[in-house]
Parts: structure tokens; C-alpha cells; sequence
């Protein structure tokens, strides 16, 4: 819905502008759909100048369709798949994240959800040597186990130090710094500045729950908006620049014995085309263990229900199961 | 500067007025000025000069951002994270089990939840780690100030008093086995009354008080810059009664987490929280659990102790 205003095409001038709003004409959904005869008589302005104003400002708002062929063309040529640093990770995914979409990560607290998204930056940094952003809202970044990771996955020092350079990490710790800060790589990427950030193919978001969570619930749907415009921000991000997203997510329980449910509600379950849901494999405290259960939850290529195993300690992962159909969530 | 209005943080009111008239970037509410927008939207005029020192602020200038300021203050590559992590110290807590598991002690940045029943320890612990926050430098300290906010009013001075002369004995003797100059000019200053005189104490009866101490804590953080702890003692207890709302529970909870996460990071401090333990029924049998579990994403590490294990 944007307002009328001098200079917004050629032929548009202030004194027309002043006449289209004394008659209710403002924006330009307005000027489009109203009837240009009727508009010439009651603010007397010539028919055909209307008419050509109109046909400007359509070209210049409108979406253009395209045909099926030429949008799988250019698929082809701007999609990228990433991979994780798990081989059995990659193989849930359908051999990695696909960018242009939007990834996301649930599990429990403790189910290794920042490990994944650790790896996954080192593996983009260290392997297919490009840069990474990672938002971080909760804290949890740490750099010396991201050192550890990269360490365990390269052997020469001088890659290591490259790998940690090309990480980016802001740290946001309410939704509207998150909002700024996509909003500043928007920025930058449509005017392709030339900056120390280089050729930049995943966000990593840890976590989207943590910042959005204090303002969900209660009688105001404020925090549902917002929700909703961070998740628009994302697939933009995502579709326009061919990036990969990935998010992380909280688990909540219907009641306290139900099965687990993603957190954030029905509304945001639309925003991610992948879910993967973490889980330890045998939930106590006594034991130390880094294996973890994966499974896919939500897929647009895959069938959901398939599970792998994880080692979130330093070990790429290994160990086998072959895909077991379970219940999908 | 193509800023959404509708991501910018104004009254939701306002907002909606925005949109409704047609407003989509903060750059055109910028180009509009104060006198068009509250005559566009039919708001005062001291109203549009208000959101529009927030657009303002939350969308720096053109030019800030090219000479490579920015408005996130946050912002590092990885490399300088590590660097600045293997930098930091960390509280020791004179319990060298303890200290190993917690990778070296309690880390300064992250937040440290101890969960325990009743009885194990849990005050105590933090007890000594408001006196080891206040170690000086050369004997392997941080040298920082502590914060103790109370909710269970189990904070014994007389005990902090033995801690703390415990600890100053033990660096004399240390000092004494050294004979260093630093150590001994460190020991002038560190004594009883200095100990007890930078631990800063809070005692809050509800969750309003609770809430009200956390988010003022940044005012009082910055007035004294030397905090390098900050522990709140019984955590979940002003939560656990008396709550009919329980989904405002859980946005409280959250609000006062990403806060404590603000303070820890922006301060440079350890923050330490305890909470209680509760029994969970499951089918077979109940086990123990720390009460309030969604609290637990907030924290970088969480000790638990039972009543068998004591370190």
C-alpha cells in the first residue's frame, strides 16, 4: 500500500496528488482500481495523462509470472545444498540444506542444538571456504568449542584461523535487534558492498524461540505479528539472495506426559519447509553421552518419520541405522 | 534504510495507524517530518516527534554505516570471540572436582544454573563463590565485585565471614610460600571488611520485586562497573506459588532470561542462579528433576547435585 507522491513516476505532480486526495484517491491500490473516467471528471486532470500514470505505476509495482520451465532453469543455476559436517545429517536432509529455504532445528534443551548449528558453520567455513552468519540470541556461542570442531576437522593451523574469520557472529538479544540485523544484511546485500563479509550462502539463527517467546500469549497479538514479520524477513532473505536459513526451535508438551510438539505454535510451522527434531538418546542424568536421534519432522522431499543417529562430540558422525519408519510427529 | 514500519519498535497503536495510512519504510516516515506525519495520522505533534527519535535511532544514517560503524554494538567474527574467550578468566570455586567440570570454573559471560533439594548445598556455594569473585589478580582471581539477590532469605552473613577469612588466610599463605611484591601489596587491600563491603545484597520477597531487581540491575551495573557476579539465589521460588496464569509465567520467565543473558554478556559477568528440585511421576517411577524445566535453554551449564553426590 504505498502513498501517492510527487515524483513516484514521471508525470505524477504535486497538484495532481493534492486533487486524487481530495477525492479519496491516496495510495496506489487506490489510483489502480478505481474507474480513470470517473476520476478525470470529478478532479479534472485529461483522461490519457491518468491513463499513462497508470500504466507506469502498474510496471513498476506489479509481480510478473513466469512460466514453470524458466523458474526450474533458474532453480537449477541458483540453489546450492550444503552440507552439514554429518554424513547421516546430510542424508536426512536429502544430501544437505538447500538454500533459498528455511531450515530449522527443535529439540529439548540440552539436545544439541547449538552443537548442530556449530558444526554445520564450521563445515561451511572450513570446507566450502565461504562465509557465515551466525545470530546468536541466547548466549550460547562459544568460540573455543567452535575451535575444537575445526581443529578436529583440519589439520593445517593457518585454515583453522581462516575458517574462524569467515564466521560472523552478532549477538541479538530481542526481537528487534534480530530485526535489525536482517534488515542490515538485506542492506548490504542488494547494494553488493564490497566489505570484509564475502560471498555469503547460510544464516544461522540460534535461537528464533529465545526472542520471540517473551512476547507470545496473552490477550495482545503483538507478538504474533512480530513473529510474522521475522518470518517474512527470513523467506525473502532466503528466496531473493539464495541463501540457506537455518533456525532453531524450542519443544513444548501438550500436557506432562504428552508427545513433544514444536514450540511457537501453528503459525510459525508454516515458515520452514524442513524440521528436524533432536533428542537424546537415552535421557538421564547420569550418563555422559553425545549420541543423539534426528529425525525428520516436517519435508518437502522426504518422507517424514525417518530417523539417523548423531554424535555431537567431535566425531563425524557414523554409525548407521539404516532409515527406521517411525511415527511421524 | 528500507526498514519495514512494522518491524520498528513503536506502540502497537501507532503502528497500526501507520500502515493504515500507507507508510511502508521508516526512510519515507523520515522524509515525512513531524508536522505531516501527526497531520497524516492525526496524532499530537509531540507524538510524531517521539516515533520518530525511536525511527531515528533504531535506523542509524547513511553515513554512520559506511565509515563501518554500526549500530550493533554485538557484532565480531569468530576469531575475536575465541580470542577474547581465551582471555577471560573464570571464578574459581576452591572445589577443584567442581572446577574441572565446569572447564576451569564458573565462566564469566554464561549462565550457571545449580540445582539441588533442599539442603545440599546450594547457598553455601554461592556464598563462596561472592567471596572468590573477589580474588585478586596474581592469585589467580578476577578481581571483581559480587551481586547476591535473595529470594529465600538464606544468606548468612556470619557465614560469609568465616568464607571470607578462610580465603584471606589461605592467601596469605600463599603470599607467604611466594614472597612476590604484587602479592603482598594485592593482601593491603584484601581483607574482611573489603570483602563484605563489595558484596552487594538484594533481598526480594516476590516475583514483582525479582523482576523489578533484574531489570534495574543494568542501571546499578553500570554506576559499578567492577561486577563480575551476579547470583540469585532461589530462582523459581517466588514463581512456584500463587501462579493462576501459567502461560504469563512463561513469558516472565523468559523476559527475565534473555535479561540475565543481556547483563551477562554486556557486563562481562558470570551469572549464577540455584533452583529446587521436583519430583517428576512417570509411569514407572518419578525421578527428580529441577523445577520449572523450560527454564533450563538459558543456561550454559547446569550442575546438579544430589544427596548422594556431594563434591
Amino acid at each position: 500500500m504505498v502513498v501517492l507522491r510527487a515524483g513516484l513516476c514521471p508525470g505524477l505532480t504535486e497538484e495532481m496528488i493534492q486533487l486524487l486526495r481530495a477525492n479519496g484517491i491516496r495510495t496506489v491500490v487506490d489510483f489502480v482500481s478505481s474507474d480513470l473516467e470517473e476520476v478525470a471528471q470529478k478532479c479534472s486532470l485529461s483522461y490519457k495523462a491518468l491513463v499513462a500514470v497508470r500504466r507506469v505505476l502498474l510496471a513498476q509495482f506489479s509481480a510478473f509470472p513466469t512460466n514453470g520451465a524458466d523458474l526450474y532453469e533458474e532453480l537449477k543455476s541458483s540453489t546450492a545444498i550444503l552440507p552439514t559436517g554429518s554424513p547421516s545429517l546430510d542424508q536426512l536432509l536429502d544430501s544437505g540444506l538447500y538454500t533459498g529455504e528455511v531450515t530449522e532445528l527443535m529439540g529439548a534443551p540440552g539436545s544439541g542444538k547449538t552443537q548442530v548449528c556449530l558444526g554445520i558453520a564450521a563445515s561451511v567455513s572450513l570446507g566450502l571456504k565461504q562465509h557465515v552468519l551466525f545470530l546468536d540470541s541466547t548466549g550460547g556461542f562459544t568460540a573455543s568449542r567452535l575451535y575444537q570442531i575445526l581443529r578436529a576437522r583440519a589439520e593445517d593451523g593457518e585454515e583453522q584461523l581462516e575458517a574462524l574469520q569467515r564466521i560472523q557472529v552478532v549477538r541479538v538479544f530481542n526481537i528487534y535487534e534480530m530485526l535489525s540485523a536482517l534488515q542490515e544484511l538485506r542492506d548490504r546485500l542488494s547494494q553488493q558492498v564490497v566489505s570484509s563479509m564475502g560471498p555469503l550462502k547460510i544464516v544461522v539463527i540460534d535461537s528464533v524461540s529465545a526472542v520471540i517467546y517473551p512476547l507470545l500469549g496473552g490477550k495482545h497479538s503483538e507478538g504474533l505479528a512480530i513473529m510474522m514479520q521475522l518470518a517474512r524477513e527470513l523467506k525473502t532473505l532466503a528466496k531473493e539472495f539464495s541463501l540457506a536459513v537455518v533456525v532453531t526451535n524450542q519443544v513444548t508438551r501438550e500436557s506432562s506426559t504428552g508427545p513433544l510438539k514444536p514450540a511457537l505454535g501453528r503459525s510459525w510451522s508454516f515458515v520452514p519447509s524442513t524440521r528436524v527434531l533432536l533428542e537424546s538418546k537415552e535421557a538421564t542424568w547420569e550418563k555422559a553421552t553425545t549420541q543423539r536421534v534426528a529425525s525428520l519432522a516436517k519435508s518437502s522431499r522426504q518422507p517424514t518419520g525417518i530417523q539417523v543417529e548423531l554424535d555431537i562430540g567431535n566425531g563425524d558422525v557414523q554409525e548407521l541405522s539404516p532409515a527406521t519408519l517411525t511415527q511421524g510427529l | 534504510m528500507q526498514r519495514e514500519v512494522g518491524s520498528l519498535p513503536l506502540a502497537p497503536a501507532l503502528r497500526a495507524k501507520l500502515v493504515a495510512a500507507g507508510f511502508q519504510t521508516a526512510q519515507e516516515l523520515l522524509e515525512t517530518g513531524p508536522c505531516g506525519l501527526s497531520k497524516e495520522l492525526g496524532i499530537s505533534k509531540e507524538e510524531a516527534l517521539e516515533a520518530l527519535q525511536v525511527v531515528r535511532q533504531e535506523c542509524p544514517g547513511d553515513v554512520a554505516r559506511t565509515a563501518g560503524g554500526s549500530g550493533i554494538t554485538r557484532k565480531c567474527t569468530a576469531l575475536e570471540l575465541l580470542e577474547e574467550e581465551q582471555a577471560q578468566g573464570s571464578i574459581i570455586t576452591f572445589c577443584s572436582a567442581l572446577d574441572s567440570i565446569l572447564g576451569g570454573g564458573v565462566q564469566l559471560t554464561k549462565i550457571t544454573e545449580i540445582c539441588g533439594a533442599p539442603g545440599v548445598g546450594k547457598t553455601q556455594l554461592c556464598m563462596q563463590l561472592a567471596v572468590d569473585v573477589q580474588i585478586p589478580e596474581c592469585f589467580g582471581g578476577v578481581a571483581g565485585e559480587a551481586v547476591f539477590i535473595d529470594t529465600e532469605g538464606s544468606f548468612m552473613v556470619d557465614r560469609v565471614v568465616d568464607i571470607a577469612t578462610a580465603c584471606v588466610q589461605h592467601c596469605q599463605l600463599i603470599a607467604e610460600a611466594h614472597q612476590e611484591e604484587d602479592h603482598l601489596k594485592a593482601l593491603e587491600t584484601f581483607s574482611l571488611e573489603s570483602i563484605l563491603s563489595h558484596i552487594y545484597y538484594f533481598r526480594c520477597r516476590d516475583y514483582i520485586e525479582l523482576l523489578a531487581q533484574v531489570y534495574l540491575l543494568p542501571d546499578f551495573l553500570s554506576e559499578h562497573s567492577k561486577v563480575r557476579l551476579v547470583v540469585v539465589d532461589g530462582i523459581a521460588f517466588p514463581f512456584r506459588h500463587d501462579f493462576e496464569d501459567l502461560s504469563l509465567r512463561t513469558r516472565l520467565l523468559n523476559g527475565l532470561a534473555q535479561q540475565l543473558i543481556i547483563i551477562a554478556h554486556d557486563h562481562k559477568s558470570a551469572v549464577v542462579l540455584t533452583n529446587q528440585m521436583t519430583t517428576r511421576i512417570g509411569q514407572n517411577q518419578s525421578t527428580l528433576v529441577p523445577a520449572l524445566v523450560s527454564w533450563l535453554p538459558r543456561c550454559a551449564a547446569s550442575s546438579c547435585h544430589s544427596k548422594c553426590r556431594r563434591y
